[in-house]
């Protein structure tokens, strides 16, 4: 039986599906900040894994322009890509996999870290290069804490991340394995 | 000639500064916080302490915009609130060191993950009547049920193993000065 309504799915199933979206547009914002519309748009791709701006406009009843904004900021979070429907001037968005998957998704990508970390080196080089002049600047020794904290970060969550993602593949193998 | 060099070293320190906020206000997008409230926490962590007022200088935004910021960020725990002794209103400072704000999140995850297991245990009961399985879109909430059947026990799994590690990692900084 064909689906009514513009939402492509069985009305039983979309209530089903508008259900989950509610709980994680809800949940989400609690427990980790993310903003509750780029959470209630995640959780569509979660489902629907592909959707163009106007679909998302009709699913979720947000403007176009915080549909926009959500996407975008999606495609610079790296949880979905961005392709241009062939024929058209629209662009359509993928989920892949779920971002769950691996949890270093919200990291940068290694390259863009490298050059971060670079870039707070030189900022420390040039505080201990003037140290002696800028010390006296109000808010020196605050931002020097700064740069030495996000240097040392840098330098150790993805080392970290790397055994949680290896330790996850692991037991996923086993469960897998077990089914 | 004095006064010029310290101009510049301040043109340098100043500098450095405003790519700090981007990099952390960057952070904070990548994870997907608003972009106001990425920039706010920011500024929040590089100064330590500021008022409402001093951030509308700083960025730009409404008192409004900035009260509804800060109201987030110390629901969510990331930022406590003081009586300012000099003048009216309040002084805003981060909750403890980064680390420690992000173990405390991470304290909370397990309780997250629970409460997705549940909610998503439901909606498989709902989803198992035997009418819905040739409707349309069917597949698609059963492949999401089925992937995060597998990965959320993956990640209960995953922070047992290492949550005496990132707590400890949040607890060591407490000793440390200046750092709240």
């Amino acid at each position: 039986m064909k689906a009514s309504g513009s939402s492509g799915f069985d009305p039983e199933i979309r209530r089903i599906e508008q259900a989950i979206v509610e709980f994680f547009a809800k949940k989400t914002p609690e427990y980790t900040g993310r903003h509750p519309i780029v959470s209630a748009v995640m959780a569509y791709f979660y489902v629907r894994r592909s959707l163009t701006q106007q679909d998302l406009q009709k699913l979720t009843g947000f403007s176009a322009g915080a549909i926009s904004k959500a996407v975008r900021q999606l495609v610079d979070m790296s949880m979905i890509t961005r392709e241009m429907i062939p024929g058209t001037h629209t662009h359509r968005y993928k989920m892949e996999t779920l971002p769950f998957r691996s949890p270093s998704y919200f990291l940068q990508t290694e390259k863009t870290l490298e050059k971060l970390h670079m870039e707070l080196q030189e900022m420390k080089d040039t505080l201990d290069a003037h140290g002696g002049d800028m010390l006296n600047l109000e808010g020196s020794q605050r931002v020097y804490t700064v740069v030495t904290q996000l240097l040392e970060l840098i330098s150790s969550v993805p080392r970290f991340m790397a055994l949680i993602e290896e330790e996850l593949h692991n037991f996923i193998k086993q469960e897998n394995v077990k089914r | 000639m004095k006064s010029s060099k310290k101009t510049l070293n301040e043109e340098r320190l100043g500098a450095i500064e405003r790519r700090l906020i981007e990099i952390i206000a960057n952070f904070g997008y990548l994870k997907g916080h608003s972009a106001k409230t990425a920039e706010v926490t920011a500024y929040i962590y590089i100064r330590q302490e500021v008022t409402q007022q001093l951030l509308r200088e700083l960025t730009g935004y409404s008192l409004g915009t900035i009260s509804a910021v800060l109201q987030d960020l110390e629901k969510a725990g990331v930022v406590n609130k003081y009586a300012s002794p000099n003048a009216r209103g309040y002084i805003y400072r981060l909750a403890g060191t980064p680390s420690q704000v992000l173990s405390r999140s991470l304290a909370d995850f397990p309780a997250y993950l629970s409460q997705t297991s549940s909610f998503l245990e439901e909606v498989a009961a709902k989803l198992s009547k035997q009418s819905l399985s040739k409707k349309q879109g069917y597949s698609s909430l059963r492949r999401f049920l089925d992937e995060m059947n597998i990965l959320i026990p993956a990640y209960e799994h995953v922070l047992q193993k290492f949550q005496a590690t990132l707590l400890g990692a949040g607890k060591k900084r407490v000793g440390e000065i200046g750092e709240g």
